[in-house]
């Protein structure tokens, strides 16, 4: 999600001995504004072929070809024949000829973008209304494709047929463009695009960097760029790794970003879990993320909100063909959780299924073999030992011994949220519930408590769920008074 | 419900000339355009004179082989549509040579082609019957999916001016293509499965690529003219956008035993029948003249490869062997002195514009000039060494001949060593 800005500007610059650095870097300008709503992001992405054809494989050889290759590739991005299409609209930009087709050059880029919203169906019929409302996030990111134009105005030379006949290589790779530049409102569409040129440009530079780095022998990894939403005001990062290289692998080339950004080295940034998802991107898996989001969180006298950071999934009953009304919520609770390791990028592990959790706890001896299959509850002690065992997760647990004793835990879960930040997994009485987090005064003692409720049995509709509270801020209230209550607190793991 | 032929009044006029000429049966091709409810002829082009057979019999390889040289000639949105036959047998006895021919030919000339065929073509070919005493014609269609399709009735109407007011699209594409060559170069067909690879995955950028018309993508089933003001000759020059799709991550160098390379601009043009034709349309017949032009030239080049294939068995494969020619260049020349169709032709660098004339009126019978013939589309490309910047050659093969490739003698001769292989086949089939 796009953070909200604050009134400061700043501006990062890409410096020589950045250069030397074993992974390419391009920090995008950012400019930070005091309005909110009128930041906006252009992202163009589109494939371009690299070809080249060697006689020998000798490494000098190869870094002669592939440099050519690469250098007719950036004439190919600064001519003519490069386009943009602005998906979802008319609009058709040829920005090294001055072309502009359905929009004119000077206009604002917030035309754009409203040209695109204009087109995507609203519910509600809130077509024209200026009404900034959260929905409006959605169309700050106008898409464009890279495209190539084959044809030219003639009359032109026929085609020259060249055949060569020698043992030699060759590769043909289509590389996976992807710049993302942030701008205001009032840019000029002429402007973006030609900063989009020149960030394209400059990304097969970077390209071909990493292409050279990682060759070995015959083998070429194809370079692959992913964004990164750094703190502010660093913002928004392109990064260029090795496709298909592991994390595990990057972990030098992680360092060296985590010190140049100057990021804590205790939690990761970089890994390609945490690469930035663009907000009107669909996920694949159809899950909903952060739904907490969409609510106003409450404000209490002297008091502070505290919540879970990064991003989870809405693992809820009746998900994934799999009827576990009455008994799964633990089992929700637990796969959010995981979702959250996931893609903060600290395990790779999908979220497990309820029959992969059940087969968990069997191997770790903690139930019987009959347990698989079957239906039964289980709490946080058994949520620590999957999160242990599938994971590699340490948490630890809070005991209270009844749910009155909530109210005085404002403490202890702000901490957690704090230094941990991590979905809590509460379980007590009959029902399994998540804590996001907590609103809490140190002086008054008012607390409420961000939950997540895994007994929701509906569709992955976010209006349904923030209305009806499936996703909601609770009062202490909402706990069962006498019962007693186990709280797993899962801790994240201090890497990169 | 039959199909309706709509034909050019010229047409009618010329198979009246052919009719009183000689004894034997004339046969021939009717070129146009199909629609969903009629189709328009506007060319009828008798088989060429074999002296073998001396015109006695009719001879259904020879007349399938011309079939697939003529729809070489045939700019997109002009195909073969079906064949004739004057002859004063009755109509009933010669249906199944008709039948026969027709199928013969559409085999034939599908088996060539490289674009994909859409859901919305039209599957039936016309046969022809024309009495030369009587001039009666007898019209009956065949559906070439079904082998066992029988003949329907079809209605032949004549009508001054088909043709005339045909709409054209055109656009010249840049063409850079690069196909790898198999390390063992012992068998011709390895070379040629990856020759049409190759072309396959450029055939397929085409076909997916955006399709524009003044630099706009309109909807599918928008007519051309919308916005436009009235053109007196309707022409449009098309453009046409491509991506490039997604791959694996790691790539390890693949070993090759060299590269084919084409690159240059082809011309490329389409004639729709309406006046206000569907973008569809439009996009469909100019990139099927897109894909056909450029792979026909490329397989009229190497096909002929036969003085380069012994060199190479001798060298040892280490050593470079580079051949450059010019594909031929496009050619067009107009089919009547008034309206847009144009039929065309490929000059071989070692040809003149004769050689072209004199083949426009064995294939088609059509007589034209050499001052008629459109030479402006294409220029004739200089071969030079520097215009390839990727990888220029060390050591280069000095005999850079231009193929001696005589399109007539290649008719003949070819036709020959084909017809024992290919066209048998057919045949054999079809039975």
């Amino acid at each position: 999600m796009l953070a909200r800005a604050r009134s400061r500007r700043c501006m990062q610059q890409l410096s020589g001995m950045e250069r030397r650095l074993s992974l390419s870097v391009h920090i995008v300008t950012v400019k930070v504004v005091a309005d909110p709503n009128t930041l906006t992001m252009f992202r163009v992405k589109g494939s371009l072929e690299l070809r080249c054809h060697l006689d020998s494989t000798e490494a000098s050889h190869i870094q002669k070809v592939l440099s050519r290759a690469f250098e007719s590739l950036r004439t190919q991005m600064k001519s003519e024949s490069c386009v943009f299409t602005v998906c979802d609209t008319p609009v058709i930009i040829w920005p090294n000829k001055g072309v502009f087709e359905d929009i004119s050059p000077d206009s604002p880029c917030g035309d754009v973008l409203q040209r695109i919203q204009s087109d995507e169906p609203e519910s509600g019929g809130k077509r024209a209304t200026k009404k900034k409302s959260k929905k409006d996030w959605s169309a700050s990111v106008a898409n464009l494709y890279l495209m190539v134009e084959v044809t030219k105005p003639g009359p032109l030379s026929a085609p020259v047929i060249n055949k060569t006949v020698q043992k030699s290589h060759f590769l043909s790779a289509a590389l996976p463009l992807d710049c993302a530049v942030r701008t205001h409102c009032k840019e000029t569409v002429k402007d973006v695009c030609d900063r989009l040129v020149e960030a394209l440009t400059q990304q097969l530079c970077e390209m071909e960097k990493v292409m050279l780095q990682h060759m070995k022998g015959t083998t070429l990894l194809i370079p692959e760029p992913l964004h990164f939403l750094l703190p502010e005001p660093k913002g928004l990062v392109t990064v260029i790794f090795p496709a298909g290289v592991p994390d595990k692998e990057l972990e030098t080339q992680r360092r060296e970003l985590h010190q140049r950004f100057e990021l804590s080295d205790d939690r990761p940034y970089f890994r390609r879990a945490n690469a930035y998802h663009f907000p009107n991107e669909p996920y694949k898996d159809g899950y909903l993320r952060n739904p907490h989001n969409a609510l106003t969180h409450p404000t209490l006298e002297n008091g502070k909100v505290y919540m879970v950071q990064g991003i989870y999934s809405y693992h809820h009953y009746m998900q994934d063909w799999m009827d576990d009304n009455g008994w799964g919520c633990a089992y929700r609770s637990l796969q959010t959780i995981c979702s959250w390791f996931q893609q903060q990028g600290y395990v790779e592990q999908p979220v497990p299924s309820h029959k992969e959790i059940q087969q968990a706890l069997v191997d770790v001896g903690d139930k019987q073999a009959s347990f698989v299959g079957s239906r039964q509850w289980i709490g946080s002690i058994e949520v620590q030992a999957v999160l242990n065992h599938l994971l590699g997760i340490t948490s630890k647990i809070m005991f209270v011994s009844q749910g009155s004793e909530l109210a005085s835990k404002g403490r202890e879960l702000a901490n957690h949220f704090l230094t941990e930040g991590t979905p809590i997994m509460i379980g007590g009485g009959v029902l399994a519930h998540t804590i996001l987090g907590v609103a809490w005064s140190e002086s008054t003692g008012q607390i409420r408590y961000l939950i997540l409720d895994p007994h929701y049995t509906g569709s992955e509709d976010l209006q349904v769920i923030a209305e009806k509270g499936w996703c909601g801020w609770k009062g202490p209230e909402f706990w069962d008074q006498t019962a007693y209550y186990n709280l797993c607190l899962p801790q994240r793991p201090r890497v990169i | 419900m039959g199909r309706v032929y709509i034909v050019d009044e010229d047409v009618e006029g010329y198979l009246s000339k052919l009719c009183p000429q000689q004894a034997g049966p004339v046969t021939g091709l009717l070129i146009g355009q199909s629609s969903a409810q009629k189709d328009y002829v506007v060319i009828a082009a008798p088989t060429p004179k074999d002296e073998e057979s001396a015109g006695k019999t009719v001879d259904k390889e020879w007349v399938s082989e011309h079939a697939r040289q003529v729809s070489r000639m045939l700019p997109g949105g002009l195909t073969v549509l079906g064949v004739f036959m004057i002859t004063d047998a009755d109509a009933k006895d010669t249906v199944t040579t008709l039948r026969q021919l027709v199928f013969g030919v559409e085999k034939l000339i599908s088996s060539e082609q490289q674009w994909s065929p859409a859901e919305d073509d039209v599957t039936d070919c016309v046969t022809l019957h024309v009495n030369p005493k009587t001039r009666k014609t007898v019209c009956r269609t065949f559906d070439i999916k079904d082998p066992k399709s029988t003949a329907k009735p079809a209605e032949w109407k004549y009508q001054s001016g088909v043709g005339s007011s045909w709409t054209t699209v055109s656009c010249w594409l840049n063409v850079d293509l690069f196909i790898p060559l198999p390390e063992s170069r012992t068998t011709k067909g390895s070379a040629h499965k990856c020759l049409q690879e190759g072309l396959n995955v450029w055939t397929q950028q085409i076909e997916n690529a955006v399709f524009l018309i003044n630099g706009k993508k309109l909807p599918e089933d928008s007519e051309l003219t919308s916005g436009q003001r009235r053109n007196v000759r309707q022409t449009y020059t098309a453009q046409l956008l491509t991506t490039v799709e997604e791959q694996r991550s790691a790539h390890v160098l693949q070993r090759c035993g060299g590269s084919v390379s084409v690159r240059g601009a082809a011309h490329c043009r389409a004639f729709l029948h309406t006046h206000k034709p569907k973008v569809k349309l439009a996009e469909k017949l100019l990139k099927r003249d897109a894909i056909s032009t450029v792979a026909t030239r490329v397989q009229m080049l190497l096909d002929e490869p036969l003085a380069s294939e012994e060199q190479i068995k001798d060298t040892s494969g280490d050593k470079q062997q580079t051949e450059e020619n010019c594909l031929p260049r496009r050619i067009f020349c107009p089919l009547r002195a008034s309206g847009s169709l144009h039929v065309c032709d490929y000059q071989f660098s070692d040809e003149g514009l004769s050689e072209i004339v004199d083949r426009l009126k064995e294939m088609l019978d059509i007589d034209t000039a050499e001052e008629d013939l459109d030479t402006t589309q294409e220029m004739t490309a200089e071969i030079t060494q520097s215009s390839f910047p990727t990888d220029p050659p060390e050591e280069t093969n000095e005999e850079l001949e231009p193929k001696r490739n005589n399109y007539i003698g290649a008719f003949m001769a070819a036709a020959a060593a084909l017809l024992a292989t290919a066209a048998s086949m057919i045949y054999f089939s079809d039975m």
